[in-house]
């Protein structure tokens, strides 16, 4: 569960983000120190046709990469236009608006203080991790998915 | 004195557009040329060439029953053929599209006969008969009613419309149905309306530049256009059919 303490933001951008941008913009990102968790998020891009008559079929999408972060490789299951983050303290916010500023040239974003992410689990929470569940992953994915978090090195 | 439609309420050039491509005599600026070959590829409802299918026998092979109504009204070629009756769905972004989904019923109920179109919150669905779509279906696509990048034919999984676009400024599309040529800074459909790809690409033209999409949308947004609160008129009718239908809800008595 996350603790109530650690504030949450979520960087919004003008425009969804090619895997490019993304690219660069975590990599902006990870260099700031102080981020806790980090959630991707956008409309999805399946592999394969999930609906229609052409339900199955291979569903090929330049959105779909992946990419590198820190030391990590990534792939993009969505057109990622927001970015949640859970912080350390409010002072990372700062440091935050700077990286970002170099990679937004010809569009805008802004940085929106709130509450994102999940911080009680719930119900199904609770079915599929039972009471001893992973603090971390709580609030991060739907419970139902098999994909697990990637972890990248922290640069205290 | 003549009736003399009035088409639409606003003082706002997005009205005036919405009336302009209501009003069947003002002729739709053409702005592409797609084939009836790549319309009907896009469609995918039949191979490109092929005899059309029919639903029932021709009107003119059939007995048909003694019907006023029937004598009145002149059938259309589809139907007069018996063809089935087949369907395109467009989806337009709220960034600036040239039309939206209420609109295009409004204008393909003033345009085109034997018609039945559907119009949800993101997407709008005409069904006739099949030569007959074919016929409205290059006319939607060809002019400028359709923007290659903010328009798309959609038959299934038609999220975008109320999405944020790409960063190329096209509209988002989870079966990337349409893609974007960098090079040649066209965009070309490569799978049919429900996603299953296409033998042949199909070209539709660039994308309309932001300045043109503002001279010609029909879609209120205040943030990159005309905000529906800027034009008066419109916010008084719509006040007034909200308050009308209001009170009939009530079944009111004159006094």
């Amino acid at each position: 569960m996350t603790e109530t303490t650690f504030p949450q933001c979520r960087i919004v951008t003008e425009r969804l983000l090619n895997p490019e941008t993304t690219e660069r913009l975590l990599n902006h990102v990870v260099s700031v120190p102080g981020i806790r968790r980090m959630v991707l998020n956008g409309p999805r891009l399946p592999a394969t046709v999930t609906y229609g008559p052409a339900k199955g079929l291979a569903n090929p999408h330049t959105m779909r990469k992946t990419i590198h972060v820190g030391d990590q490789e990534l792939e993009l299951q969505v057109h990622v236009g927001t970015i949640l983050l859970e912080l350390e303290n409010r002072e990372v916010i700062p440091a935050l608006q700077a990286a970002c500023k170099p990679v937004f040239t010809d569009y805008s974003f802004y940085i929106q203080e709130g509450r994102f992410m999940k911080t009680d689990p719930s119900l199904t929470d609770y079915c599929k991790y039972g009471p001893d569940a992973d603090k971390t992953m709580i609030g991060l994915a739907d419970p139902s998915s098999k994909s697990r978090p990637v972890i990248l090195q922290g640069n205290k | 004195m003549a009736y003399k439609p009035q088409y639409g309420p606003g003082q706002t050039q997005i009205a005036e557009n919405r009336r302009k491509q209501m009003d069947p005599t003002h002729k739709l600026e053409k702005l592409r040329d797609v084939s009836d070959k790549d319309v009907v590829l896009v469609m995918g409802h039949r191979a490109p060439g092929s005899a059309y299918p029919s639903a029932h026998p021709p009107l003119a092979e059939q007995q048909e029953p003694a019907c006023p109504i029937r004598k009145l009204v002149t059938p259309t070629d589809g139907a007069k053929a018996g063809d089935r009756v087949r369907y395109i769905q467009f989806t337009d972004s709220m960034y600036n599209a040239p039309c939206q989904p209420y609109q295009r019923s409004y204008v393909e109920s003033y345009r085109f006969r034997g018609i039945d179109p559907g119009t949800l919150s993101g997407r709008q669905i005409v069904e006739c008969r099949e030569r007959d779509l074919e016929k409205y279906a290059k006319e939607l696509i060809n002019t400028e009613l359709f923007d290659a990048a903010l328009t798309g034919i959609r038959g299934c999984t038609v999220h975008g419309h109320s999405l944020r676009l790409d960063e190329n400024g096209m509209m988002f599309d989870m079966l990337q149905r349409f893609v974007m040529d960098k090079k040649a800074g066209t965009i070309k459909y490569v799978k049919d309306q429900v996603g299953v790809p296409l033998d042949a690409e199909v070209k539709v033209g660039k994308a309309q530049d932001a300045k043109w999409l503002k001279a010609h949308t029909t879609m209120y947004h205040s943030r990159i256009g005309t905000g529906f609160r800027d034009d008066p008129e419109y916010i008084e009718y719509i006040t007034r059919i909200h308050e009308l239908r209001t009170k009939y809800g009530f079944m009111p008595k004159e006094a």
